[in-house]
């Protein structure tokens, strides 16, 4: 049988692969999600929960290690997919037109290296925006710690800041919508019968979970922060 | 010259067995010494490159289209016999071999045919192990259905794709082979003609169709696996690119051509619609198991079909046949077509079709059932024709179907030629004067799996192992000189009339004339049309295009030169048969009720043609291989 | 009576595998609507040499929807506009007076032109030489009826087995893969007992060549299935990916 390294390196593997990391990085938002909105939550349920991320200590490298990692391997996998296909079509077609039908094209289809190099590029940004932001400090259960909710808050005062994000998340809805039907495709998961569900379930998926990530900053920047689910 | 057959001595039963007992041997070690060009990778072809290279032989397979899958073997449909006796409906090997001679009217050999019936089951579990889904019931067990003109239930089927899923099994074994190194292939390549060196068959000189190269291959033997040559008749069910050139140059270099004017008319396919029209599609005759064939009463009744009421509708094939009706093999159900038809009783816009109908089937097993057993069928039709056959009959005509005549072969499949071996429909060994339903793939198989692998070996005994000429040798170099004059001959006419309109005009001339029935005067009269046409055809034909390039109308025209060629020898074939036999129907011999009147006591022969030169008229000269029947009892058939 | 039609063609020529090429144009006035898509090319044709002019090279044969020699891009969609059908059984009464119809031919660089519309498929021989068989000599099988196969499972084997082979999936892709093809191929196999054995040899050869031979990978675009005139459906692609997990697992 083919080496580790062989198989996931033919065409099959490298499917599988970007599905494994496609899944991976969803469940990843969904946590992230999940991070983000307590900061509806009480005064300082959101410091406490990144702060809990920070006392992982080392963990937390590990992690954020393997997270990069997960987007690094996603992403070179999604554009060397591109560039092959650039290659084993070298001439493109005069007229191209899809059928329909059984088909899966559709924008969000053709346009997943474009949304996920958004994406890509997204991510720097949002990094060095929000972990390497600006420091303010606060005290949870007489410790000091680090005030991201401030930080939040102020950001998404900006107009130009919302509109980035909201573009950005409604790009990933449309990656999403299909990375999560192709996902079950490329785990062998399909199944004739089963198609329509899924991509339905794609569909709403991404839909809703984007839509809660959305609104984090448009609520933010409508209630100058101080609307009342925000409570201080 | 003198015929021998070559056919083993002792009881029915026992003459391949002991025949392959007899037969002598290659040593393993030997075997890889021997290099065999197999041209044709249909059935017969595919599979015997496949089992011969299993053998250990050293196998260069030839075809014409870009990939040994595409042999029109591929478009059978119905399926395959076999007298496994699954259905336990009395079938036997002997009453599969008895169905088939009878079949075939008495002008096949009794020993070939039984050791077709014989080898058949053979064939099923082969085609199985191969992975070739066919029909099963829910028991798991594989499924039978009764197939034109049989009265037991003997044939396996892969929906309507038979021919392809058995075709597939053969070339997927060719292919194991090919990546074994076994096998050589060589797709896009036609043979020109075969190189004969010392009375033996050492090579054959081929074109490769992507750079028109001529190339010269040398060998211990040489296969024809060519198939048929309905094409001659331009409008067939055949695919296109179906021709008889290697077996025509083989005949010009001394091999026998045996029975020419023996082609079978399939009675279902889809009626012509125009000029334009470039091939006939069949319509599987399983059809038949629940369609009834109908025509109007009335002459010229423009009626709807569905308006016409039971009364008045002419099941013409129950009525005449009762004990066989829609089921009567294909020359009887072809001819009464045309029979009706020439009475005026034909139906659609050119008069030229008759009804095959659905109706009471639907009634009496539901839709989903006719569904699941025609569905793709149906969907053909409605594609093509533009009508329902859910909701109203279908129109169906005869259209030429298959050639049993061909290359002479001995019980061993090999031609007169030493060397030269000629396997499928490529030959004219197993069905004499009409084809059964289902038994082509059974021979093109029975001959490439387990026949010719057996038989080659005793051929290739006697010959020294390694013995090579070399591709220098004169004959070599004449040939592929000849190959050459040929093609440049063709591409300097430079006159005004397409390949495809002079095609289309033999075409016409054999139809007319060497069709479902031929009497002395047309085909006497065929004959100087042939000649002329081909005159003009020499003197006015445009051939586009290159020599050194791909160049699919120059192909086309050194085919249909040859089908030129080939429609004379038809017609003498026919002339010289006084008879009327199979489906073969000569106007001055028929019974009072208009069935085919055999004369056994001087026709029971197969007609083996040797070509003796072409001026203007083709010279030929005929040798008569008597068919002695020492198992069976002539019979004059009767599907009443 | 049949209705005639104009219509207005313009396709590829071109004259070899190192010639750029380029389309030429050219009206029929006397298309009849039961003409099939491919004698509508031969009347073409047929003009074309009364005109001294070259003809349009195209690859066919059976012109029946088995054989797949035929594999015309038509107005840019593999086959034509009909639904599970073969570019050769597409009838001109799909189309309508007055026309326009573009043809290419497949591109892929796995594909190279022949000529005109003519490509080499050679690429598809090679993928099943790598495995597509089960590896049973002529005269060793079993009695036929010696291992039952479940009708369902002969059924799905026999949906897969029915590929003709003809490239439109290539064609279609927007990544030219041959994942379909090579799924098909493998579902066949792999769902009768009979290939059992093979199994994971057979999937991880097969998938191998389709990379050496230069085909894209698949991302799940499911135009394939669309075009695919025998309707195989994507599910081939998911059981390749299975059987190739399980292959490298054992
Ligand atoms: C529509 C249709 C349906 C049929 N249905 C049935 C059925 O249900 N049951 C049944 O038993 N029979 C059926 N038949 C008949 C049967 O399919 C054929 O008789 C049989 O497949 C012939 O096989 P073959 O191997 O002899 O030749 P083919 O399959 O015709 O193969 C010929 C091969 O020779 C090659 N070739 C030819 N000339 C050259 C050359 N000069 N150089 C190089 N290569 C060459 C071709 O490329 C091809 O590979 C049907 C036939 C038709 C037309
Ligand atoms: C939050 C981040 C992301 C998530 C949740 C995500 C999710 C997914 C999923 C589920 C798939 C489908 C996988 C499959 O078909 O098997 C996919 C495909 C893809 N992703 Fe992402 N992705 C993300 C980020 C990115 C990034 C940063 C890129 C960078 C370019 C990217 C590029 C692609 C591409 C090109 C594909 C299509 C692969 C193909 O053509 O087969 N994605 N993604
Ligand atoms: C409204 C939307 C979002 C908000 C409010 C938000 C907020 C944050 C904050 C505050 C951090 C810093 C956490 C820390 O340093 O511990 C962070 C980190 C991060 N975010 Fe987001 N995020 C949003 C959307 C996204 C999206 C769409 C993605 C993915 C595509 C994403 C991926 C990440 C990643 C990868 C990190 C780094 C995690 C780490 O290193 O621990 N975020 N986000
Ligand atoms: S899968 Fe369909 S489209 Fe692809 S080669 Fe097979 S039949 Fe043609
Ligand atoms: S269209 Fe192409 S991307 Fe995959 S699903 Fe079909 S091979
Ligand atoms: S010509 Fe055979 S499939 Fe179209």
């Amino acid at each position: 049988m083919p080496s580790l390294l062989k198989a996931m390196n033919s065409q099959v593997g490298r499917k599988i692969m970007t599905g494994i990391t496609g899944v991976a990085l969803m469940l990843f938002l969904i946590g992230h999600l999940a991070g983000n909105l307590s900061i509806f939550g009480s005064a300082d349920a959101f410091n406490i929960y990144t702060k809990t991320l920070m006392d992982l200590g080392p963990l937390l490298y590990v992690i954020e290690a393997a997270l990069a990692f997960l987007f690094l391997y996603h992403t070179v996998l999604g554009v060397s997919i591109w560039l092959k296909k650039r290659k084993a079509r070298p001439q493109s077609y005069d007229t191209y037109k899809t059928k329909g039908g059984p088909s899966h094209q559709s924008l969000a289809s053709r346009s997943m290296i474009i949304s996920g190099s958004v994406i890509f590029i997204f991510l720097i940004l949002h990094i060095i925006h929000f972990k390497f932001g600006a420091e303010y400090t606060t005290m949870i259960d007489g410790v000091e710690a680090r005030d991201l909710r401030q930080l939040v808050l102020e950001e998404f005062q900006k107009t130009w800041v919302v509109i980035a994000y909201v573009f950005v998340l409604a790009l990933t809805i449309l990656h999403l919508s299909h990375g999560f039907w192709s996902a079950f495709t490329s785990l062998g998961m399909k199944n004739q019968n089963r198609s329509k569900k899924i991509q339905m379930t794609a569909y709403a998926f991404a839909i809703i979970l984007m839509l809660a990530f959305i609104f984090i900053p448009l609520y933010i920047y409508f209630t100058g922060g101080q609307g009342s689910l925000i409570t201080y | 010259m003198k015929l021998d057959a070559k056919i083993p001595d002792g009881p029915l039963e026992q003459k391949w067995s002991r025949h392959k007992k007899e037969m002598k041997l290659v040593a393993p070690n030997n075997k890889r010494k021997y290099e065999v060009i197999v041209v044709g990778t249909g059935l017969a072809g595919g599979a015997a490159a496949a089992s011969m290279a299993e053998l250990g032989y050293k196998v260069k397979s030839f075809c014409i289209q870009d990939s040994a899958r595409r042999a029109h073997s591929i478009a059978a449909q119905g399926g395959i016999n076999a007298a496994k006796n699954y259905p336990n409906d009395g079938d036997s090997i002997w009453r599969l071999f008895y169905d088939t001679i009878k079949g075939g009217d008495y002008r096949s050999r009794e020993a070939n045919v039984y050791r077709l019936a014989e080898v058949a089951n053979e064939i099923i579990d082969q085609a199985v192990a191969q992975g070739v889904p066919f029909a099963r019931e829910y028991s798991g067990l594989l499924d039978n259905r009764s197939f034109g003109g049989a009265q037991v239930s003997r044939t396996f089927y892969a929906r309507g794709q038979t021919g392809q899923q058995l075709l597939l099994g053969a070339y997927q074994a060719m292919m194991r082979q090919v990546y074994e190194g076994n096998v050589e292939y060589f797709p896009r390549h036609e043979m020109l003609d075969v190189v004969v060196i010392d009375g033996k068959a050492r090579g054959i000189i081929s074109r490769d169709l992507v750079t028109g190269e001529l190339m010269r291959f040398e060998a211990d033997a040489v296969v024809l696996a060519t198939g048929g040559y309905g094409n001659v008749f331009y409008l067939s069910t055949n695919a296109k690119n179906s021709n008889v050139t290697a077996a025509w140059r083989a005949y010009k270099r001394g091999a026998l051509f045996a029975n020419p004017c023996f082609v079978q008319v399939h009675p279902t396919c889809i009626p012509v619609s125009g000029d334009y029209q470039s091939k006939l599609t069949l319509m599987s005759e399983s059809l038949r198991n629940d369609g009834r064939v109908w025509v109007p009463r009335e002459k010229g009744d423009k009626r709807h079909p569905n308006d016409i009421p039971e009364e008045e509708r002419y099941y013409y094939l129950e009525e005449r046949y009762p004990s066989f009706g829609n089921l009567v093999p294909r020359d009887v159900a072809s001819r009464n077509a045309k029979m009706v038809c020439d009475e005026g009783l034909g139906v659609g816009e050119t008069g030229l079709a008759v009804y095959l109908d659905f109706r009471d089937a639907i009634k009496r097993d539901g839709l989903e059932s006719i569904k699941a057993r025609y569905g793709n069928l149906f969907d053909m039709y409605e594609n093509i024709a533009g009508e329902n056959p859910y909701k109203q009959p279908m129109r169906i005509f005869p259209a030429v179907h298959y050639t049993m005549g061909g290359l002479w072969v001995d019980y061993n499949l090999m031609t007169n030629i030493p060397g030269l071996f000629a396997t499928g429909e490529a030959n004219f060994s197993d069905h004499g004067a009409n084809r059964l339903g289902a038994s082509a793939l059974m021979q093109g198989l029975s001959d490439g799996y387990f026949v010719l692998p057996a038989t080659i070996g005793n051929y290739l005994a006697d010959e020294k192992p390694g013995t090579r000429y070399g591709t220098d040798h004169e004959a070599f170099v004449q040939v592929e000189k000849e190959a050459q004059e040929q093609i440049d001959r063709l591409l300097n006419v430079n006159g005004k009339r397409t390949i495809i309109d002079f095609h289309r005009t033999l075409g016409k001339i054999v139809w007319d004339k060497i069709g479902i029935s031929r009497n002395k005067e047309d085909l006497e009269s065929a004959i100087k049309e042939i000649q002329e046409l081909r005159e003009e055809f020499w003197k006015d034909v445009y051939v586009p295009g290159e020599k050194n390039n791909y160049n699919k109308y120059l192909e086309f025209a050194g085919r249909v030169a040859d089908f030129f060629e080939l429609a004379e020898l038809m017609a003498k074939d026919a002339l010289d048969r006084e008879e009327s036999c199979g489906c073969h129907l000569r106007d001055e011999y028929q019974t009072e009720e208009g069935e085919a009147l055999r004369n056994d006591k001087d026709f029971a022969y197969v007609s083996a043609w040797e070509f003796k030169g072409l001026n203007g008229k083709l010279e030929t000269e005929l040798h008569k291989e008597n068919l002695e029947f020492e198992f069976v009892e002539l019979k004059q058939r009767s599907y009443k | 009576m049949s209705k005639e039609m104009t219509i207005h063609l313009k396709y590829w020529k071109q004259n070899g595998p190192s010639d750029p090429g380029h389309f030429e144009e050219r009206t029929l006035d006397t298309v009849n609507e039961h003409m099939s898509f491919l004698e509508m090319l031969d009347v073409l044709n047929e003009e074309l040499q009364l005109d001294g002019i070259d003809p349009l090279e195209f690859d066919y044969d059976c012109r029946e929807g088995i054989c797949g020699s035929c594999n015309l891009v038509i107005n840019g969609q593999a086959h034509g506009p009909k639904d599970k059908t073969a570019c050769c059984q597409l009838h001109m009464r799909n189309y309508k007076d007055g026309d326009k119809i573009t043809i290419e031919p497949p591109r892929a660089a796995a594909f190279p032109v022949i000529k005109d519309l003519v490509v080499d498929r050679s690429a598809f021989d090679r993928i099943i030489e790598a495995g597509g068989y089960i590896s049973v000599k002529t005269g060793s099988a079993q009695e036929a009826n010696a291992t039952p196969i479940e009708k369902e499972a002969s059924d799905a084997s026999f949906d897969y087995a029915t590929c003709i082979g003809c490239g439109a999936c290539v064609a279609a892709c927007p990544n030219a893969s041959a994942s379909l093809f090579t799924g098909a191929k493998i579902a066949h196999l792999n769902h009768v007992p009979q290939g059992e054995l093979e199994r994971t040899k057979r999937v991880v050869a097969m998938v191998d060549q389709m990379k050496e031979e230069g085909f894209g990978d698949c991302s799940n675009f499911a135009e394939c299935e669309a075009v695919c005139p025998v309707g195989i459906s994507i599910s081939a692609i998911a059981e390749m990916r299975r059987d190739y997990v399980k292959a490298v697992i054992s």
